[in-house]
């Protein structure tokens, strides 16, 4: 039986993306390497907390931090994947061309190559809670999480980060090849919007208004209430949201940056078709 | 098609020596600052974004009640992620590019240095990644109102230029890696950024880490460079150093002859080591 | 200082082949070069012809100094490739067929002038000699083109300027005229000889001194023949022949060459037909609505057997011509097939 198009992209894309994830090296070097990236940045958050507070892990700023932190894994790995297959197929494998002349659909065929990316995501975001457990008193008790609260909001949060990692491809076919990781760059600037380590009260108040725009921002407040409910419900920011207002409003957002990225793939598309920009080496 | 009656230029007009190292640099910084004529999308992602970052550390400080000084720290560390950045990226990481591109192997054949070619990608990279140090000081300073007190304008110039000898120098060490490796050279770049950012100190003084780690740390040149500078800026700076600025100098010349010496030789013997095993022109992809 | 401008004894390379993960255990050897031993002289235009997958660039490789021999040594303009690099690379340059180099951003006369100054060119005398060569191979209205603009085929002519360039006195080709359509593979060969042949060195008496000396690797036999003043044959790592075209052609002399289309073929080999006597080397191949066969006869007579064979095979003769030699006839005469035939075998390890 013939699979449809969007599956049969979005498998094929999956399957490819984890070879070219993980065939480089042996099982091991990979497991270190799929770890050792966000626990240093969860480290880095650690060592900041702890020379100012003194080790106050049993602050409810602590958790709010380190689970912000452990869940925004999630947004650099979806951006930079979806983003990073674009340049890679298009600079390096020079293969973009082929994907675009084949009988699949392009999006869901980037998507797919972000799945590896987020699989390996998955892996240190429990990596990191499970640390933040045994070594640092983050209070996650499994009896305690919300799951259905807690797998919703995941299904939910992807799917929003998907549709901004779809965004940032679409653009990604209009610029050069630059040395740096445009994926990471735009994570590390959202770090600042979405409320991950700090609540958004924090900001200056002409800044706010971004944070409250970012689904990232519903999203990381869900996914604290779901694991830890009354710590995270400690900072003003969205306590005055219900579980089920949050869940609406991420949905919301969610729907809009959907219906953003299908209209940015369109435009981004057509205007890298017309100045000849999909097979292009811009290396430099 | 044309006939021309001589094709030949004199041999001897050609440069060699110290003249053809300076032409390399300059030839090999040429695309770099070409492209990003061309393409000033960079802009946008290498300056405006990374500084949104930076900010977000800054905020961390606020939100836990950080005295004033850490703000400062986490700005003088941002700028100088740039320079990491840019050994990492622009000149490391670029042969893996050059390999597969298959210009490598033309730099290679020519009589040029490893050495100039991948100094060029990195001067080519600096008025970028100058920009970017610049852009993240003044405005995480205007932003954030950081105050400075610069003890010595002498000795800071000198840890800034001692620095950046030094990690251009351990930056062209692990290039030579990239001659013989392909892809796992690029991952382990890419495993290179948070790690260092953390043992380094980038956002936190190193004093903070425990001793060993610290001098474990120090084998990378911004380390030492960065807890000398923050010690020669900020008011408090000293008190938060983790050795005396003299001593932080004088490790790092000896990291500058150490790393500039140890590139020269691991480039030559890693060259060798890859025509042996037919490396240099394979694409592993 | 030796005459020779390139030099080769008991040239030997071996690749190690490292399997998927699966067959990691298993590693695999490649015998890309086998005992070659080379001479080309100073001023001399040298072809190596060959099937994909012989060994051509590999040998290239190794006189470019990007790859070791695993036994035997090489020299370049009187240098050892492995112990002197550094003496090799000022004299040398290469240009591989098909190849991407250079920085799509930048414009063709941009990316030119970058390699010169890699050789140490003066910037303003690169920059003339640019606009010179440009013009030889057509491409001065595409100076200023960004590269990655420019089609496959002239690309290809920017690259070959990038050879001629930096004026070495060895220059490689490595399937020069590949992706390039008649006229452009015209003009390239043009300049090929030009250069050879009107380019002196600014020093040098005696045998050969003073003249360029270039390489070329080739599977066109046409290009080849037009082209060198000396061809090597070479197959599976190993050199065949050596010699002058006229001069590998001239072994085939006494030989008859035959051409003959028939009707199918209905299961008639080459090994049939070389087992006659008379039949030295038969090549057959498939085309539309019946076969082609290529015969080198010990003697005219012999040609009546054949026709008997394929008589009682009941194949129907087309067309029969006899011809001359050509250097595919001297390849199929040492391999024992066409040089088609070899590279769809070969395909595999072709590198």
């Amino acid at each position: 039986m013939n699979r449809s198009e969007t599956t049969r992209s979005f498998t094929m894309a999956t399957w490819l993306g984890w070879q070219v994830e993980s065939n480089w090296t042996d099982p091991f070097l990979f497991a270190i390497y799929v770890i050792i990236k966000p626990l240093a940045s969860a480290a880095i958050l650690v060592v900041m907390y702890s020379i100012i507070t003194g080790g106050a892990y049993e602050s409810p700023l602590f958790p709010y931090i380190y689970l912000g932190n452990a869940f925004y894994t999630y947004v650099g790995a979806v951006m930079a994947g979806v983003s990073w297959a674009v340049i890679d197929d298009r600079e390096h494998y020079k293969t973009l061309k082929y994907m675009y002349i084949a009988p699949i659909n392009i999006p869901f065929y980037w998507l797919g190559r972000g799945v590896s990316r987020f699989l390996i995501g998955t892996v240190a975001v429990i990596v990191i809670l499970t640390a933040g457990v045994l070594f640092l008193n983050v209070p996650l008790d499994l009896t305690q999480v919300n799951w259905g609260l807690f797998i919703v909001s995941l299904l939910l949060g992807v799917t929003m980060l998907a549709m901004m990692g779809l965004i940032l491809a679409s653009i990604t076919l209009m610029v050069a090849h630059h040395f740096f990781l445009i994926g990471e760059a735009v994570a590390g600037a959202l770090y600042l919007f979405s409320g991950a380590i700090f609540p958004l009260e924090v900001l200056p108040a002409w800044l706010r208004p971004i944070g409250y725009a970012m689904p990232i921002t519903y999203w990381l407040e869900l996914m604290r209430r779901s694991l830890i409910g009354d710590v995270a419900q400690a900072f003003p920011t969205l306590a005055q949201y219900s579980n089920l207002q949050l869940l609406g409003i991420l949905l919301g957002l969610t729907v809009i940056f959907a219906v953003a990225s299908v209209f940015t793939f369109r435009w981004c598309d057509y205007r890298a078709r017309e100045l000849g920009l999909i097979d292009r080496v811009s290396n430099y | 098609m044309q006939a021309n009656p001589s094709l030949a230029l004199s041999a001897s007009q050609k440069v060699t020596g110290w003249r053809l190292f300076l032409k390399t640099i300059v030839a090999r910084a040429y695309p770099r600052v070409i492209g990003q004529q061309r393409e000033k999308s960079w802009i946008f992602f290498d300056i405006f974004l990374p500084m949104l970052g930076v900010a977000a550390y800054v905020y961390v400080y606020r939100a836990i009640g950080a005295p004033e000084e850490y703000v400062g720290f986490v700005v003088m560390g941002g700028a100088m992620t740039s320079f990491w950045m840019n050994v990492l990226w622009s000149m490391s990481s670029q042969l893996y590019w050059e390999k597969e591109q298959g210009n490598l192997a033309l730099y290679i054949i020519a009589p040029n240095s490893m050495m100039a070619v991948l100094l060029g990608m990195a001067v080519g990279g600096l008025f970028a990644t100058t920009l970017r140090a610049a852009v993240i000081i003044v405005a995480g300073s205007l932003m954030f109102n950081v105050t400075y007190a610069v003890a010595s304008f002498t000795q800071l110039l000198l840890v800034f230029f001692l620095a950046m000898t030094a990690l251009y120098g351990m930056g062209m060490m692990s290039a030579s890696l990239f001659l013989l490796l392909s892809r796992e050279a690029w991952h382990i770049s890419n495993l290179a950024q948070e790690p260092i950012y953390l043992v380094s100190g980038f956002y936190f003084p190193i004093k903070s880490l425990n001793f060993w780690v610290a001098a474990a740390a120090s084998i990378i040149p911004l380390t030492l460079g960065l807890d000398a500078m923050r010690q020669l800026i900020f008011p408090s700076g000293a008190l938060l150093g983790f050795l005396s600025v003299k001593v932080e100098i004088a490790v790092l010349i000896v990291l500058c002859v150490l790393f500039l010496t140890a590139a020269k030789f691991l480039l030559d013997y890693m060259e060798k080591l890859a025509i042996r095993e037919g490396r240099l022109t394979e694409s592993r992809r | 200082m030796t005459h020779f401008a390139i030099e080769t004894k008991d040239l030997s390379r071996i690749y190690k082949i490292r399997g998927n993960k699966k067959e990691k255990q298993i590693r695999k050897e490649l015998v890309a070069l086998e005992n070659v031993n080379l001479t080309v002289e100073r001023g001399e235009l040298f072809g190596l012809l060959g099937p994909n997958g012989a060994g051509k660039t590999t040998l290239i490789k190794i006189l470019t100094t990007l790859l070791a021999p695993t036994s035997g040594w090489a020299r370049v303009a009187g240098y050892d490739v492995t112990q002197h690099p550094n003496l090799v690379r000022p004299r040398i340059n290469m240009v591989s067929g098909g190849e991407s180099s250079g920085y799509g951003l930048l414009t063709v006369r941009e990316n030119l002038w970058m390699f010169s100054q890699f050789y140490g060119m003066p910037s303003k005398e690169a920059n003339q000699r640019i606009v010179e060569l440009l013009k030889m191979v057509g491409l001065e209205d595409r100076i200023h083109t960004k590269s990655s603009d420019l089609s496959t085929g002239l690309r290809q002519k920017m690259n070959i300027v990038r050879g001629f360039l930096t004026d070495p006195e060895v220059l490689f080709l490595d399937e020069p005229t590949l992706g390039l359509d008649v006229g452009a593979a015209r003009d390239v060969r043009k300049l090929i000889r030009t250069w050879v042949d009107t380019s002196p060195l600014p020093s040098g008496e005696g045998k050969g001194e003073g003249r360029r000396t270039l390489l070329l690797t080739t599977h066109y036999m046409v290009e080849a023949e037009e082209l060198c003043d000396r061809v090597a044959i070479i197959n599976k790592g190993r050199v065949l022949a050596c010699d002058t075209p006229a001069n590998l052609k001239r072994n085939l002399q006494r030989d008859a060459i035959f051409e003959i289309e028939t009707s199918p073929l209905n299961g008639l080999t080459s090994q049939i037909l070389q087992d006659q006597p008379e039949v030295k080397k038969a090549a057959l191949t498939d085309i539309e609505g019946g076969a082609r066969l290529e015969l080198i006869l010990k003697e005219e007579a012999a040609l009546a057997s054949v026709i008997n064979i394929l008589t009682q095979k009941e194949i129907k003769v087309k067309r029969l011509t006899k011809r001359e030699p050509t250097l595919e006839d001297v390849f199929m005469d040492l391999v024992g097939q066409k040089m088609e035939e070899v590279e769809k075998e070969e395909a595999p390890h072709a590198g």
